[in-house]
C-alpha cells in the first residue's frame, strides 16, 4: 500500500527510504562515521513491516560488498553501505566487481567526510569510482538523497554497472523534512545466476581485457543515461561567466549567487562519468570557467581536459591553480572567493565583483579555543584495562615513553590521551596487530603491545594474530572485548552477546577465535577487577611468544541505557584530601572537583583547596577512582537510584 | 517573507544541544518554512563538541545549503561558555548571542592549573562582534529546556529574529517532539521563560 512519507529525516535516512522506494532485496555494511545510519533504518522499517528486504552489520566493508554483489549478481537489487575508509577495504572486490558488472541494481553507498569532522583522511570517493570505473551520483540534500538512491538502481540495471551513491557529512547527517510517496515493492525476482565464466571469472588475459572493454562501454552508456535524464541542470544566463558546480555543493552556489549577476552554472549531480556534451553547452557560452567542488579537482581535471580536447581558449578557475583550497568543506565563504574570481578574472579588474565581497578576515580574539579533549567515558571498561596495563609496566620498571603500544580504530583508540598515554600510533581497522609485529622485527628491546577493540579485531584483526602465530613474534595483544560497535553508535558485531543479537542471528566468541589459532598463552581479565587485571598484564608482560589478554566488560553506555545501575560511588568529604589522584588517574568525567571560594583567582591561580565530589548521575559504579585513592576516602553508596 | 535564518547551537555531548535542535527544527516546519538541520555529533558520548545548524527559509523557490559558514548566523546559542568562545567566528556582527553561564573545565585543564575563560571574558569577547548578547544566569538541569524557555522569551521580545515563531509555537513543538518527563521539562521551559536573562554589563 502506498504510503505519503512525510518526516524530518537524516540524509542517512532518506538513502534508506530511497532504496526501499526502489525495491532493495538485501542491504549489508559496516559502521562508520558518517554511514552508519542507513541500516539501521532499513532494520527498523524490517522489524516492523512484511514484506521487507534482508539487512545486517557485516564483519566488514569487503564481506558487506560481497554479499550485496552476490545477491545483485542473482537478480536481486541490493546495497553495501560504508564510509570512505570501508571503501578501501573492500576495494580489492570493488574493482573486480565492476568488471565483470552487475544484473541487478547494486548500489554502493559511501558516505565522505570533507573537513574529517569525524576524523581519518579527507578520501575523495570520486578519485576511487574513476579508478573503478563506476558511476557517481552525488546527494545535495535528504529529499535529493532519497530521490538520487531510488534512480541510482534504475541506472545500475540499465547499464549494468554498481552505481556508487556519494554523500558527505553535511548532507548525511542533515535532516530535512523528505516527502515522498512512498512504497516498498520488492521485484519478486527469483534468484537466478546463470554460470557465466566470461564474465564472472577472471581467468585469462582474454577474459579480463573483454571485461574492461565492457566496462568502457557500460560507462559510456551511463553517461548516455546521465545526458538523456537531464540528471544535472544547466542553468543558462546571459553572461559570459559559468560556473560548474557538484554535490553538496550546489545549493550553496545557490545561495551565494545573485539573481542580478548573469552567470550560468551546470549543477552535476552525477560527477562521474561526466556529461561531456553538457560541458559542450557551457565551453560554447563561456569566456570563463568557475569549477566549485569539495576535496579533490575531480571535475577540474575532467573540465580541463575537454577544454583542451576541445580547443576553448577561455580562463578556468579552481584547485589546480592554486586559487580554492583542497582542504576542508566548503561553505559560503569560499564559494564567494570563488564567485569573486570568476566576476573579476581573478585581479579584479573588470565585472561587477561588489556583488561578492572578499570573506571577511577573521578578527583577531584575545581568548584562545577552548579545548574539551575526548575521554573515555564514565564507566568506560576500557578506563580500566589502560590503567591495569600501566600499573603492570610501572611494576616491571617499564617507563611508558619507552614501551610502544600500538593502537587501532575506533573507542580503544583514546588510550593515546592523558592520562593513559599509552597508544603510540592509529593506522587503519586492525594494524595494531601488524605494526606491533613490525616493531618487533625492527628489533625494539622492550615488549611490543597491541591494543585492539571488539569490533576491529573482527573486521581486520584476526589475519594479522594468524601471522604473529605462524612467524613466532613476541607480541603482547590486548582486545578490550565491550561486545558493541560502539564509536560508530553501539552496532551489533559477532562477539555481542547472544541474547542482544537480533533474532536468528548467534554469537562468536572472541576466546574461542583466539584459542583456535594456536596463540601461546590467553587470558581473559575483567577491567574493573584491578589487581587481577594488573596481576596477568604484569604475567604476561616479559614473556616471550604471542600472548593475548581479552578484557572482558560491556559498554558502560549500552549497558546502562538497558538496565540502570543500582550502584554508585561516593566521596567521604572528611576525609578526602583534595589530592585529586582519583582524577588524575582516570580523567573521570564523573569526578567533579568543588573548588573553596578563597581557592585561587579566576583565571588559572593555585587551585588546591576544595573537595572531590562524584556526579551520581554520572557514575554508573564501576569504582575505578576507589582504587586510586589511598585515604580510601571512596566508597560505593548503595542506593537505588530512580532515573 | 525573508530568505532565510541561520541558527548555530553549541554545547558538549550530554546537554541536549541536539534535543533543542530538533524542537527548534520542528516548530519551523510546523510555522510552514523550509527547514535545514545539520548535526555535528561525532564526539557527543566522549563528553566533546556538539553543535548543531539550523538553517529556515519561508521562501518555498530559495534553494541553500546545509551548513552556516563562518559570520552566517543570525542567532548563536551557547550551553557551554568555552565552547561559546569556539563558535563566536560563526556569528555575524550584529546577530543575537544567547550564552548560558555554566562551564564544563576538563580533567586535563583542572589538573594542569590552566586558565579557563570566564563569562564576563566570554561577553566581552561577543560585545565586539554584537551589541545583542543574552545571558542565562543560574540555569537549571536540563539546561537545554532550560535555555529553550529563556529563549522563547528572547524571540517574544524581538518578533522579527525568527519571523513567526515564538514562546508558545516552541512550548508546543516541545510537547510534540519529547516522549519522556513531559511535565517536567514543560517546568523548566516556564522557569527559563520567567528567568529573564541579563543583557551582558560592558565595560
Amino acid at each position: 500500500m502506498e504510503r505519503a512519507l512525510k518526516r524530518m529525516i537524516l540524509g542517512n535516512q532518506a538513502i534508506a527510504y530511497g532504496a526501499l522506494a526502489a525495491g532493495v532485496d538485501v542491504v549489508t555494511g559496516y559502521p562508520g562515521t558518517p554511514s552508519s545510519e542507513v541500516i539501521p533504518e532499513i532494520i527498523r522499517y524490517a522489524a516492523q513491516n512484511n514484506p521487507a528486504p534482508y539487512a545486517e552489520w557485516s564483519v566488514n566493508e569487503k564481506v558487506a560488498v560481497e554479499i550485496a554483489a552476490a545477491a545483485a549478481w542473482s537478480g536481486k537489487r541490493a546495497m553495501a553501505t560504508m564510509k570512505m575508509s570501508g571503501c578501501n577495504v573492500a576495494a580489492d572486490s570493488i574493482l573486480s566487481i565492476a568488471y565483470s558488472g552487475t544484473r541487478g541494481g547494486l548500489v554502493f553507498y559511501i558516505a565522505d567526510d570533507p573537513g574529517a569532522e569525524a576524523g581519518m583522511p579527507e578520501q575523495d570517493t570520486r578519485v576511487f569510482a574513476q579508478w573503478a570505473g563506476l558511476p557517481v551520483l552525488e546527494t545535495e540534500s535528504p529529499q535529493q538523497a532519497y530521490d538520487v538512491c531510488s534512480f541510482a538502481f534504475d541506472l545500475s540495471e540499465r547499464t549494468e554497472l554498481p552505481v556508487i551513491v556519494r554523500s558527505v557529512t553535511s548532507v548525511a547527517h542533515e535532516m530535512e523534512l523528505v516527502e515522498a510517496d512512498f512504497l516498498y515493492a520488492p521485484l519478486k525476482r527469483d534468484p537466478v545466476f546463470d554460470r557465466d565464466i566470461e564474465r564472472f571469472t577472471k581467468a585469462g588475459s582474454a577474459i579480463c581485457t573483454q571485461q574492461h572493454r565492457n566496462l568502457l562501454r557500460r560507462l559510456e552508456k551511463a553517461e548516455e543515461i546521465i545526458h538523456g535524464q537531464n540528471i544535472n541542470r544547466w542553468l543558462k544566463n546571459d553572461s559570459s561567466l559559468s560556473v560548474v558546480s557538484a554535490g553538496n555543493v550546489n545549493p550553496f552556489v545557490s545561495e551565494c549567487l545573485s539573481s542580478t549577476d548573469g552567470i550560468s552554472v551546470l549543477y552535476l549531480q552525477a560527477t562521474y562519468p561526466i556529461d561531456r556534451r553538457a560541458l559542450d553547452e557551457v565551453f560554447s557560452c563561456s569566456a570563463r570557467i568557475l569549477v566549485l567542488e569539495e576535496l579533490e579537482p575531480v571535475v577540474e581535471r575532467m573540465v580541463r581536459s575537454e577544454a583542451s580536447l576541445h580547443g576553448w581558449k577561455g580562463e578556468i578557475f579552481g584547485k589546480l591553480d592554486a586559487r580554492l583550497p583542497r582542504v576542508g568543506k566548503y561553505t559560503q565563504g569560499v564559494i564567494r572567493k570563488g564567485l569573486y574570481l570568476l566576476a573579476s578574472g581573478g585581479d579584479g579588474i573588470d565585472a561587477d565583483v561588489e556583488t561578492y565581497p572578499a570573506h571577511a578576515e577573521e578578527s583577531a580574539e584575545d581568548i584562545p579555543a577552548v579545548k574539551h579533549p575526548i575521554t573515555f567515558c564514565a564507566g568506560c571498561p576500557h578506563r580500566g584495562t589502560y590503567l591495569a596495563l600501566n600499573r603492570a609496566l610501572k611494576k616491571n620498571k617499564l617507563d611508558r615513553g619507552e614501551t610502544i603500544v600500538t593502537g587501532d580504530i575506533g573507542c580503544t583508540i583514546l588510550g593515546m590521551n592523558p592520562p593513559f598515554d599509552s597508544c603510540w600510533t592509529e593506522v587503519s581497522m586492525g594494524s595494531s596487530i601488524g605494526f606491533a609485529q613490525g616493531f618487533m622485527r625492527a628489533g625494539m628491546e622492550k615488549p611490543v603491545i597491541a591494543t585492539i577493540g571488539d569490533s576491529t579485531f573482527f573486521h581486520a584483526g584476526v589475519q594479522p594474530l594468524i601471522n604473529a602465530v605462524q612467524h613466532r613474534s613476541d607480541i603482547l595483544l590486548i582486545i578490550l572485548d565491550n561486545g558493541w560497535t560502539s564509536m560508530t553508535g553501539f552496532q551489533v558485531n559477532p562477539g555481542t552477546v547472544e541474547t542482544l543479537q537480533p533474532p536468528g542471528q548467534t554469537r562468536v566468541d572472541i576466546v574461542q577465535v583466539v584459542r583456535s589459532l594456536g596463540v601461546d598463552v590467553v587470558e581473559t581479565m575483567h577491567p574493573f577487577s584491578q589487581d587481577q587485571a594488573a596481576d596477568i598484564m604484569d604475567r604476561l608482560l616479559m614473556m616471550k611468544g604471542v600472548r593475548v589478554i581479552i578484557s572482558q566488560e560491556e559498554c558502560a553506555l549500552v549497558r546502562m541505557r538497558r538496565e540502570p545501575r543500582n550502584i554508585h560511588y561516593a566521596i567521604d568529604s572528611d576525609t578526602c584530601t583534595f589530592c585529586k589522584a582519583c582524577m588524575r588517574e582516570t580523567v573521570c568525567p564523573a569526578l567533579v572537583p568543588v573548588f573553596d571560594e578563597d581557592s585561587g583567582s579566576e583565571a588559572g591561580g593555585k587551585k588546591n583547596k576544595g573537595v572531590m565530589t562524584i556526579d551520581p548521575d554520572l557514575c554508573t559504579g564501576c569504582g575505578l577512582c576507589a582504587t586510586c585513592c589511598r585515604f580510601r576516602a571512596i566508597h560505593p553508596a548503595r542506593e537505588e537510584v530512580h532515573v | 517573507m525573508f530568505k532565510f535564518k541561520s541558527l548555530y547551537l553549541c554545547g558538549l555531548g550530554g546537554q541536549g544541544v541536539l534535543t533543542f535542535a530538533k524542537i527548534i527544527g520542528n516548530t519551523a516546519v510546523k510555522t510552514g518554512y523550509r527547514v535545514r538541520v545539520f548535526n555535528a555529533k561525532g564526539m557527543a558520548q566522549r563528553g566533546g563538541r556538539v553543535s548543531s545548524e539550523i538553517r529556515m527559509t519561508s521562501d518555498p523557490a530559495c534553494t541553500y545549503g546545509s551548513r552556516i559558514g563562518e559570520g552566517g548566523a543570525d542567532v548563536l546559542i551557547c550551553l557551554e561558555i568555552g565552547e561559546a568562545i569556539n563558535a563566536l567566528p560563526y556569528l555575524r556582527e550584529g546577530g543575537t548571542a544567547v550564552l548560558l553561564d555554566y562551564a564544563s573545565v576538563s580533567a586535563q585543564n583542572i589538573l594542569k592549573n590552566e586558565p579557563y575563560p570566564t563569562l564576563s571574558q566570554v561577553e566581552s569577547a561577543f560585545a565586539a562582534r554584537t551589541d545583542c548578547i543574552r545571558t542565562v544566569l543560574h540555569p537549571r538541569r536540563p539546561y537545554n529546556i532550560y535555555t529553550l524557555g529563556f529563549f522563547g522569551s528572547v524571540i517574544d521580545g524581538m518578533p522579527d529574529l525568527l519571523p513567526g515563531i515564538d514562546s508558545s509555537s516552541l512550548k508546543a513543538a516541545l510537547k510534540s517532539t519529547l516522549k519522556r518527563s513531559l511535565e517536567q521539562n514543560l517546568d523548566v521551559f516556564q522557569k527559563g521563560m520567567e528567568s529573564g536573562g541579563v543583557r551582558a554589563v560592558l565595560t
